[in-house]
C-alpha cells in the first residue's frame, strides 16, 4: 500500500507545483484610459492587452463614457476600489483633479502605476509616460531647422486645460525661441479637432497671406491644416504629435514634414509589465520618461507596423527606451 | 372638416409675412457684423475668405435645415451630430471596402435617414418627448460609433469624392452650390407646398392640426427623417472635405446647428421660423468664428464671445418681433 | 411646451412610475450579476456619486414645471467650483469659499431669470448663452489650469461622515427635504405649479409671475453653487471644464422621473429614482465590465425605455 501511495507522491508534488504556479498567474489589473475616440488611448489599451495575455494576466478596461470626464473616472475609481483588482494602470483625466482618486487607491492598498499623464500627486509603484513638453519642443525644432530656421509660423492649439497641450505649445514657443529668424503669426486653438483645425487654417491664411511651418499640437489638426492647405493650393511645412497611422501614411506620401511619437502602445505595454512584475515581487523599473522621438520620411519604418502585429518591448529592451 | 374650415386653420403664408420681416432683419444683423469685421480685418472682405466663410456655414447649414423643419414642429433633435459621425464611418467604411462613392454617398444618406426614422418613431408611435427620444438616441450612436470604430481613424478618400466638399467649380466651392440648391428647396417646400404649410400648422397648434384632418403623425415622421438625412448629407461633406472619419467628429456639431436655428428665428414653441433664417443663423456664428480668427482673440474669450452673441441675437429677434406687431 | 390643461398635484400612490420599475429592476439585476454591488460600501459609493447631480436635478424639476429649462447649469457649477478653489485658496477659509461659489451661482441664476422673465428670451436660448458665458468666464479666471492647494476644510467635506453617515449624503437628504417642503407645503410651491400651467392666475392674485420666474432660476443657480462646494471637494481642486454637460444629465433624470416638459407636473421623488438609476446603472456595468461603447448605448436605452414606460401608463 505505501508504495503505491509513493508512486503518487511524485505527480502529487508536480500538481501542486501547478497549481500554484496558476494561482500565480491570472492577476486582474484594472486598466484607465481617458476616453474612447482618441485612437492614441485605443493604442495604450491594446499594448496593456498584449501585455497581460503575454505575461498570462488579464486586463478590465475602465473608459469614462463622457470623454475625458472628470466626475465619471472618479466614479470609477469608486467602483473599482470595491472589485479590489490586483492593479490598477492608472492615466488620470486631469494629472490634478484625479489626485483624490488616486489617494483612494493608495488607501486600499492596491499597486498602482501612473502612465501618459503624471499625476500630481498619489503614490505609485512607476511612471510611464512621455514628455509632451520635449516632444512639442524636439518635433518643433525639426521644422525649423528644416525651414533654415526662419519664416513664418502659425501655432494650433489642442483643448484649452489640458496637460498636454500644454506642455506641448510651451515646447513649441521655446523651440521659437531659439530661433529668432522666424516669426509666430497666430496662435488660434483648434481644440484637437480636425475640423476646426482645418476652419483655423482657412482663415489663418486669409489674414496672412505667407505661412512656412504649422505647429500643430495633435496630428489630427496636423491633417486637418494639411486639407486646408491643399484646398487653397498652398503649401507650408506642417508636424503634428502623437504618431498615428494616418500621420505616418500622411509622411510617408510628402505631406506631412514629422510628427512627434507619443507612443501609446509603449506606455500600455511597459505601464501593465510594470503593475504584473511588483505583483510578482519581480524588480521594476520605476520611472520611464520615453525618449522623444520624431518621426521624419527617414525613419518611419519601425512605426509603420499595424497595430496587431506589434509586439511590447520586453523588461531589458524596457530600460534602453528611457531618456534617462 | 370642410375644405372652407381646413383652409381657415392654415392662414397662407405669403413670402411678405412676419417670417420675411424676420429675416430682413438678421440679414441686416449679418451685414453689420460684416461691415465691422471688415473695418477691424484688412483680410476679410477679399474674395478668398468670403467664400471660405460661405464654404464652412454650409456644413452647419445642411445639419441645421433639417433641424429648422423638427423645430417647425416644436420638437428638438439632439442627435444630429452623433448621426453625422455614425453615417461618416459607415459610408467611409463602404467607400473603402468597394471603392465606389456613390455608394458611400448613398449609404451615407441611408443611415442618416434610418436614424431620422427611428427617433421619428419614438416620437409619434412611441409617444416620447422629442428632447428624450433623441437625447437616448445621441448616447445609443455614440455607442455604436465607439465600438465600430473601436478608437481607430478613417482616412484616404478617392480623389474624385474629395471633390465634393474641397472641390470648386466656376470658382466657387462645391459645397456652396449644395447650400443654395438646399436653400431653395428647403425654402420651397417649408413655404410653398402644402407639406410645408401642414408642418408650420401642427408647431402652431397641433390640436387643430389634427383636427383639420392633417396626418400629423406622417409629417412628424417625415421632419424627422428629414433631418436625419440631412445629417447624413452633412457627413458626407464632412468625409469628403476631411477626407477622414473618427467616432468623435459629431460632438461640436450639434449646439452649433440648434444655436443656428435658433438665432435664425426659429421658435422653440413651433409654427414660427423659416430654412433661410437658419441660414442666416448658420452665417452669423460662422463669420463670428472667422472674426476671432482673423483678429487672434484669445481661446479663453471665444466661449464668451459666441455666448453673448447667442443672446443678444435672440433678444434683437424679440423686440423686432414685438415692433413689427 | 405648451400650455398645459391641468394643474395638478401628484399623487405617487395613483400609479407606478415607469422610473420606479426601472430602478427596482436594475438593482434586481445587478445584485444578480454584479458581484459586490450590494455591499454597503458599493451601495454608499452610488448615493454619495449621485449627490452632485441630485443638487443639480431638484432644481431643474422645478424650472421644467414652470415649462423652462436650465442648461446653463454645468457651466455655472463649473465656474462656481472654480470660485469656491480659487476664494479658499487666497482667503484659507472653506467659508468664504462657499459664499463666493453661492454668490457667482445665484448671479447667474438671477441672469437666467431676468432674460427670459424680463426680456422674454426662450429658456433654452437664454441658458444657452449663459452656458457660453460661464464656460468662458471658467476659463478666464482660471486661464485653463486647474486651481489646486486649496484648504483642507473642502476636501474633508466629501468624505467626512455625519453619525456614519457620508455628508454628501447628508446634503442631499437635507437639500430633498426642503425642496419638497417648498413644493408641497407652501404657498410659494403653489405658485410654482401656476407658473407652469396657468400664468393667469397668478396675475389675478396680484402676484408677479416675473419675480417668480426669477426666484425660480435663482434657486437653480445657488444650487449650482453648492454644488460647485462639493465637486471642488471632490477633486480637492477647481477644474476649468469639470462640470460641462452634467445639466442633460440632470434633464435626463427629470424626465426620467416622470416630470413632463408639457404638463406642468412635478414630481420630486421621480427625479431622485431618476437620478438613482442612471447611478446605479452606471455602476452595475461597471462592476460587470460591461465594454465602455456598450456602456454608452445603455444609458440612452435606459433614458428611451424609462419615457416609453411612462408614456404607456399615461395612455392606460
Amino acid at each position: 500500500m505505501k508504495q503505491k501511495l509513493g508512486y503518487l507522491t511524485l505527480p502529487l508534488l508536480m500538481a501542486a507545483a501547478f497549481t500554484t504556479q496558476a494561482r500565480a498567474d491570472g492577476e486582474t489589473i484594472a486598466v484607465f484610459t481617458k476616453n474612447q475616440t482618441n485612437p492614441f488611448f485605443q493604442t495604450v489599451r491594446v499594448g496593456a492587452d498584449n501585455m497581460a495575455k503575454t505575461l498570462n494576466a488579464k486586463t478590465l478596461q475602465y473608459i469614462p463614457t463622457k470623454p475625458d470626464s472628470i466626475p465619471e473616472q472618479l466614479s470609477q475609481i469608486e467602483d473599482v476600489v470595491v472589485k479590489k483588482p490586483s492593479a490598477i494602470v492608472f492615466t488620470p483625466v486631469d494629472y490634478k483633479a484625479m489626485v483624490p482618486g488616486v489617494e483612494k487607491i493608495n488607501e486600499a492598498k492596491i499597486p498602482v502605476v501612473n502612465i501618459t499623464d503624471r499625476s500630481a500627486g498619489g503614490k505609485f509603484l512607476s511612471f510611464v509616460g512621455a514628455d509632451d513638453y520635449s516632444l512639442g519642443l524636439e518635433t518643433a525644432r525639426f521644422l525649423l531647422k528644416t525651414l533654415g530656421g526662419k519664416g513664418n509660423i502659425v501655432i494650433i492649439e489642442g483643448v484649452k486645460g489640458s496637460l498636454t497641450n500644454v506642455d506641448r505649445v510651451r515646447g513649441f514657443n521655446d523651440a521659437l525661441k531659439e530661433a529668432p529668424g522666424a516669426k509666430l503669426l497666430a496662435s488660434q486653438p483648434g481644440n484637437y479637432q480636425r475640423l476646426q483645425a482645418l476652419q483655423v487654417m482657412e482663415n489663418l491664411m486669409q489674414s496672412n497671406s505667407q505661412i512656412d511651418g504649422v505647429l500643430a499640437a495633435n496630428d489630427a489638426m496636423a491633417v486637418g491644416a494639411i486639407e486646408a492647405l491643399d484646398g487653397a493650393n498652398r503649401k507650408a511645412q506642417v508636424i503634428g504629435i502623437n504618431g498615428t497611422k494616418e500621420a505616418i501614411d500622411a509622411i510617408k506620401s510628402g505631406k506631412l514634414l514629422a510628427s512627434g511619437d507619443y507612443n501609446g502602445f509603449a506606455q500600455g505595454c511597459l505601464g501593465t509589465m510594470m503593475a504584473i512584475r511588483s505583483l510578482r515581487n519581480e524588480p521594476v523599473i520605476s520611472e520611464i520618461v520615453l525618449k522623444p522621438t520624431v518621426i521624419t520620411k527617414d525613419n518611419y519604418q519601425p512605426f509603420d507596423v499595424p497595430l496587431e502585429q506589434r509586439k511590447c518591448p520586453t523588461f531589458e529592451e524596457a530600460g534602453k527606451l528611457s531618456a534617462k | 372638416m370642410t375644405d372652407i374650415t381646413k383652409e381657415a386653420m392654415m392662414p397662407p403664408r405669403s413670402f411678405l409675412s412676419q417670417d420675411a420681416v424676420q429675416v430682413f432683419y438678421r440679414l441686416l444683423a449679418a451685414l453689420l457684423i460684416c461691415a465691422v469685421l471688415a473695418v477691424l480685418s484688412d483680410s476679410f472682405l477679399s474674395l478668398g475668405n468670403i467664400l471660405n466663410v460661405l464654404r464652412q456655414a454650409s456644413l452647419t447649414f445642411f445639419i441645421a435645415s433639417g433641424l429648422t423643419l423638427v423645430v417647425l414642429t416644436a420638437g428638438l433633435d439632439l442627435s444630429v451630430g452623433a448621426n453625422v459621425a455614425l453615417s461618416a464611418c459607415i459610408a467611409g467604411t463602404v467607400i473603402h471596402k468597394t471603392g465606389s462613392p456613390a455608394l458611400g454617398i448613398l449609404t451615407g444618406l441611408a443611415c442618416g435617414g434610418l436614424v431620422g426614422l427611428l427617433n421619428g418613431i419614438m416620437v409619434t408611435a412611441l409617444r416620447i418627448p422629442s428632447f428624450i427620444a433623441t437625447y437616448g438616441m445621441l448616447w445609443v450612436l455614440n455607442g455604436l460609433t465607439y465600438w465600430y470604430m473601436a478608437g481607430e481613424t478613417l482616412h484616404g478618400f478617392p480623389a474624385g469624392f474629395r471633390q465634393i466638399g474641397s472641390g470648386y467649380l466656376f470658382g466657387l466651392p462645391i459645397p456652396v452650390y449644395l447650400l443654395l440648391v438646399f436653400l431653395g428647396i428647403g425654402t420651397f417646400f417649408a413655404q410653398r407646398t402644402v407639406w410645408g404649410q401642414e408642418i408650420y400648422a401642427i408647431g402652431a397648434n397641433p390640436v387643430a392640426a389634427r383636427l383639420s384632418g392633417i396626418p400629423v403623425a406622417r409629417r412628424l415622421l417625415l421632419v424627422y427623417a428629414v433631418s436625419g438625412t440631412m445629417a447624413g448629407l452633412a457627413s458626407i461633406i464632412f468625409l469628403s472635405r476631411l477626407n477622414s472619419a473618427e467616432a468623435d467628429i459629431g460632438e461640436s456639431l450639434t449646439l452649433p446647428a440648434i444655436a443656428a436655428v435658433l438665432i435664425g428665428g426659429t421658435s422653440l414653441f413651433g409654427g414660427v421660423g423659416t430654412v433661410f433664417g437658419t441660414f442666416i443663423g448658420a452665417l452669423i456664428l460662422t463669420l463670428v468664428l472667422n472674426g476671432m480668427n482673423l483678429l487672434s482673440v484669445s481661446a479663453n474669450w471665444q466661449p464668451l464671445v459666441t455666448g453673448i452673441i447667442v443672446i443678444l441675437a435672440v433678444w434683437l429677434d424679440m423686440k423686432t418681433r414685438r415692433r413689427a406687431q | 411646451m405648451r400650455e398645459a390643461a391641468v394643474v395638478s398635484t401628484p399623487n405617487p400612490l395613483q400609479r407606478i412610475p415607469g422610473v420606479a420599475i426601472v430602478l427596482v429592476l436594475l438593482v434586481a439585476l445587478f445584485s444578480a450579476i454584479a458581484p459586490g454591488f450590494l455591499s454597503v460600501a458599493n451601495l454608499s459609493n452610488v448615493l454619495v456619486q449621485s449627490t452632485i447631480l441630485t443638487m443639480l436635478a431638484l432644481p431643474m424639476t422645478l424650472i421644467i414645471m414652470t415649462e423652462g429649462l436650465d442648461l446653463s447649469m454645468g457651466a455655472v457649477l463649473t465656474l462656481t467650483s472654480l470660485c469656491v478653489a480659487i476664494v479658499s485658496l487666497a482667503t484659507k477659509s472653506m467659508l468664504l469659499g462657499l459664499g463666493a461659489g453661492l454668490l457667482v451661482g445665484a448671479a447667474f441664476g438671477v441672469a437666467n431669470g431676468w432674460l427670459v422673465a424680463i426680456l422674454g428670451i426662450p429658456p433654452f436660448v437664454a441658458t444657452l448663452g449663459t452656458l457660453g458665458m460661464a464656460q468662458g468666464l471658467s476659463l478666464i479666471v482660471s486661464d485653463g489650469q486647474s486651481v489646486v492647494g486649496i484648504p483642507h476644510g473642502v476636501r474633508d467635506i466629501y468624505s467626512a461622515t455625519l453619525l456614519g453617515i457620508p455628508v454628501p449624503i447628508v446634503m442631499a437628504l437635507v437639500t430633498y427635504a426642503a425642496f419638497h417642503g417648498l413644493l408641497y407645503h407652501t404657498r410659494f410651491g403653489t405658485y410654482i405649479f401656476a407658473l407652469g400651467g396657468n400664468r393667469e392666475a397668478l396675475r389675478y392674485a396680484g402676484l408677479s409671475p416675473n419675480k417668480l420666474l426669477i426666484a425660480v432660476y435663482a434657486i437653480g443657480g445657488a444650487m449650482a453653487g453648492i454644488a460647485g462646494l462639493l465637486m471642488t471637494a471632490r477633486m480637492n481642486s477647481g477644474h476649468p471644464t469639470a462640470g460641462l454637460g452634467l445639466e442633460f444629465d440632470a434633464i435626463a433624470a427629470v424626465a426620467v422621473g416622470g416630470t413632463s416638459f408639457e404638463r406642468g407636473n412635478g414630481w420630486l421623488l421621480g427625479t431622485l429614482l431618476g437620478v438613482l438609476s442612471v447611478g446605479v446603472l452606471r455602476n452595475g456595468l461597471n462592476l460587470i465590465s460591461l465594454p465602455s461603447s456598450v456602456q454608452v448605448a445603455s444609458v440612452g436605452v435606459l433614458v428611451i425605455v424609462a419615457l416609453f414606460l411612462d408614456g404607456l401608463r399615461s395612455r392606460a
